[in-house]
């Protein structure tokens, strides 16, 4: 990573650290909206992380997006950040204009709606990061090539709902809607592209949850006593402490792999073959993951992980739905085996051997 | 402590590295077609051919990160890490030379005598030198500061007296490094006072006897030293550093490909056969693996790439162990599934042969090289909870 996306992540983990503690996440969800959080995620300029600075953005690159997405992850960010980045990044590849609102991608990886003749028509059904006043970003469908459709908030058909763990989505109905700003056919993006696209940052997203998980985990082992020890003197709690560790080691090569890769493709969202394997591997990785990490983190910590106060649930919540959303563990294994079988019965693998694709 | 991050940097990959696997590739293939080996699995313990192993030094693929001068070549971490790999997912019988080659090259290289390294290592590159693992003993295992085998000062040199238990391979070594006891024992402080040898098992009062594994290959071995004379210059190191030398060692022998590789040659001929009537639930089954396969690899170079850095990866090192050897166990147990695996005998069906050694092997996995409840007790202590 270059020094000046260090420099953003930084500057954001500082804003993180003050104005989005365990009480603001949890006030978010029951209470008071994040007001000074948001101002200040939006005063940094953040949601503009991958939009090119001659368009007004930051001009970050796909790495230093992909960790800011994880690192808002390990503070469970109550804000739209992760949606409105997306967003704005499918407005700049499009050649729209931003919105200096929050934004939300009306995707949830499933089909997408239709543009005929100039009006769009079809269901989302999980469209994440949707708020009032939020500048809604659609990508079509004409005739099998993406376009992508802006609307107003207040335009549409939306229902809200949330997330396992309080986030907002929405099911977003379009019957023959007219947009505010319709694309031309967008070079080098496909469906499949931003699912692998949206699926990775789900992936960081995940991986920046174990990160918290794991912590909280170790503290609070350290601090409890029980039997006249602390709790992580135990071998059978060390154990589950180094299994959460694993997982989120392995969750990191994993995602840190397919961003490299990423990174250096000239169509992200293109979703091609070269980026499909790494993408596929991360997101089956941190769903897998999913169930270890919380089920060992929740059993170390005792009736006291499962009360709202204490942060875990924020982090376990967090992960479940996570782990679902773009395409389960179950989804992308699946699409990763008969992706495989393909290219050893089509004689795509040097030598006819699995190895060959699984090394490269 | 506000988090927790593991940082795998990425490896880097020149066209070198790509020209010596496509060499290394065509050169196994070879090999297969023409029947010099069969593969087979868990190849880095179970397939010993010290005849395959001279083949593969001629093409200078021993030692290879070690100066010239010793008979290396000076290439990069990642060229040895691209040899090894290959040699793995080929069945390749490479067990004589394994050990030298990963550690004992790299401690005689670090520790070794002048001489050592002039007479010992071109001939460990060459193919023909192999050295065995002396460590464990029959009252010593993960405990391993406990061993009984004492070295006396003598005459121009020590004496060695004990038993060394479970070393691979010794049946077909010239050397072993004997973890031995020097100093007194003392209660508190049990990590000092030991030292490492290079014996020659050619010495007067060595006997090394082969103990046939459960899965009928006599690859381990109970070795004695009875009064077993050696020179000074037979210290590895220096006297009584014993136990950091070994600890250093253990890093490097930890996050290998050999620690979630030793199975792939079952899962290849498996995913080769089904792939023509692959469907959802397999399809499902095989990508799950094939996904945490390639996760661990990613790992398993970054951590390759944090030594090569001059950094100390204890801990990721000893994750890539632990969560490798369940995936190569686990792998097996999945296949299962789609292909029961019931008989010693496979009458021809290649993957039936390597599905049933998997299996009666794979309880090795999980223990040799520190047991995965060591190592989860290494990762604890990376965490401050020890
Ligand atoms: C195929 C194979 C090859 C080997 N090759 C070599 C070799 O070349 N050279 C060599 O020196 N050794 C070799 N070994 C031996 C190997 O290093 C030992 O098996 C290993 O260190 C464990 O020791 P042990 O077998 O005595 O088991 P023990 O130490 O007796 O352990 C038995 C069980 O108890 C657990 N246990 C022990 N202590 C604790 C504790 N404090 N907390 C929790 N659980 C504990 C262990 O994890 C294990 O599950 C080999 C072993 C195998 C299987």
């Amino acid at each position: 990573m270059e020094q000046t996306d260090q420099l953003i992540l930084d500057t954001a983990y500082r804003l993180f650290s003050d104005h989005c503690g365990a009480e603001v996440v949890n006030q978010a969800e029951i209470g008071e909206p994040p007001k000074t959080l948001c101002d200040a995620v939006m005063a940094a300029g953040l949601p503009l992380a991958w939009v090119p600075e001659k368009a007004g953005g930051v001009g970050g690159s796909l790495a230093l997006g992909f960790n800011l997405i994880r690192q808002a992850a390990s503070f469970a960010v109550p804000v739209p950040l992760v949606d409105t980045m997306i967003a704005n990044l499918v407005l700049a590849e499009s050649g729209l204009e931003m919105a200096d609102t929050w934004a939300a991608l009306v995707f949830d990886g499933g089909q997408l709606p239709v543009v005929d003749n100039g009006t769009v028509t079809g269901v989302v059904n999980n469209a994440p990061g949707v708020v009032s006043g939020s500048l809604l970003v659609v990508p079509v469908s004409d005739r099998g090539l993406v376009r992508v459709a802006t609307f107003a908030f207040d335009n549409l058909a939306i229902e809200e709902c949330e997330s396992l763990a309080g986030e907002s989505r929405a099911r977003v109905t379009l019957e023959g809607a007219s947009p505010v700003q319709l694309s031309p056919v967008v070079d080098g993006m496909t469906e499949d592209g931003l699912r692998q696209f949206c699926a990775l940052a789900r992936a960081s997203q995940i991986a920046g949850a174990f990160e918290k998980i794991t912590a909280l985990t170790v503290g609070y082992v350290k601090e409890r006593q029980q039997f006249g020890r602390p709790l992580g003197k135990f071998q059978a709690i060390q154990h589950k402490v180094a299994d959460i560790a694993g997982e989120s080691a392995l969750a990191n090569a994993a995602i840190e792999q397919a961003i490299r890769m990423l990174s250096e493709h000239p169509e992200p969202f293109s979703g091609d073959n070269v980026a499909f394997l790494p993408v596929a591997t991360a997101k089956v990785v941190t769903s897998e993951g999913a169930a270890t990490v919380s089920r060992l983190a929740h059993q170390s910590h005792g009736a006291m992980g499962f009360s709202f106060e204490y942060p875990l649930q924020q982090y376990s919540r967090r992960i479940w739905s996570w782990r679902e959303e773009y395409g389960s563990e179950f989804y992308w294994s699946e699409r990763i085996g008969m992706s495989m079988a393909n290219d050893i019965c089509h004689g795509r693998a040097e030598g006819g051997q699995v190895w060959d694709i699984v090394s490269r | 402590m506000d988090s927790i991050r593991f940082n795998f940097p990425a490896p880097v990959i020149d066209e070198s590295v790509d020209r010596l696997r496509k060499d290394v590739r065509s050169f196994l293939q070879e090999e297969i077609r023409n029947g010099t080996f069969r593969p087979g699995t868990d190849c880095w313990c179970a397939g010993i051919d010290p005849e395959f192993s001279r083949k593969l030094g001629q093409n200078g693929w021993i030692g290879v990160t070690w100066p010239k001068q010793y008979g290396g070549r000076e290439l990069s971490a990642l060229h040895r890490y691209v040899i090894t790999e290959e040699l793995l997912v080929a069945g390749a019988p490479v067990h004589a030379h394994w050990i030298a080659d990963r550690q004992s090259g790299p401690l005689i290289l670090a520790r070794g005598s002048e001489e050592m390294k002039q007479t010992i290592l071109p001939r460990i590159a060459a193919g023909e030198c192999f050295v065995a693992l002396g460590l464990s003993e029959p009252e010593s295992g993960s405990d391993l500061a406990s061993v009984r085998t004492r070295a006396h000062r003598v005459e121009g040199g020590w004496e060695i007296t004990g038993t060394k238990l479970w070393s691979s391979g010794a049946q077909s070594c010239q050397y072993m490094t004997v973890l031995a006891r020097t100093g007194e024992r003392n209660e508190k402080k049990r990590h000092e006072g030991l030292t490492q040898f290079l014996v020659p098992l050619d010495s007067p009062g060595v006997t090394v006897r082969g103990i046939r594994d459960m899965s009928g290959v006599e690859h381990f071995n109970e070795s004695h030293f009875e009064q077993v004379f050696v020179a000074d210059d037979a210290v590895l190191g220096a006297v009584g550093e014993g136990w950091k030398q070994i600890t250093s060692e253990l890093a490097l022998e930890r996050s290998g490909p050999e620690r979630f590789l030793s199975t792939f040659v079952a899962l290849e001929k498996a995913i080769q056969q089904g792939a023509a009537s692959m469907e959802g639930h397999q399809a499902r089954v095989i990508g799950s693996i094939l996904a945490r396969i390639r996760a661990l690899r990613a790992m398993s170079l970054g951590v390759a790439a944090l030594l090569g850095q001059g950094q100390s990866p204890d801990v990721e090192a000893a994750l890539v162990k632990d969560l490798g050897t369940r995936l190569e166990q686990d792998i097996i147990e999945r296949l299962r599934e789609f292909w029961p695996i019931q008989l010693k005998q496979s009458f021809g069906d290649e993957l039936q042969y390597l599905l049933s050694d998997s299996l009666l092997r794979q309880p090795s996995f999980t223990l040799r090289g520190g047991t995965n409840e060591v190592l989860k007790g290494i990762v604890a202590r990376g965490m401050g909870l020890r």
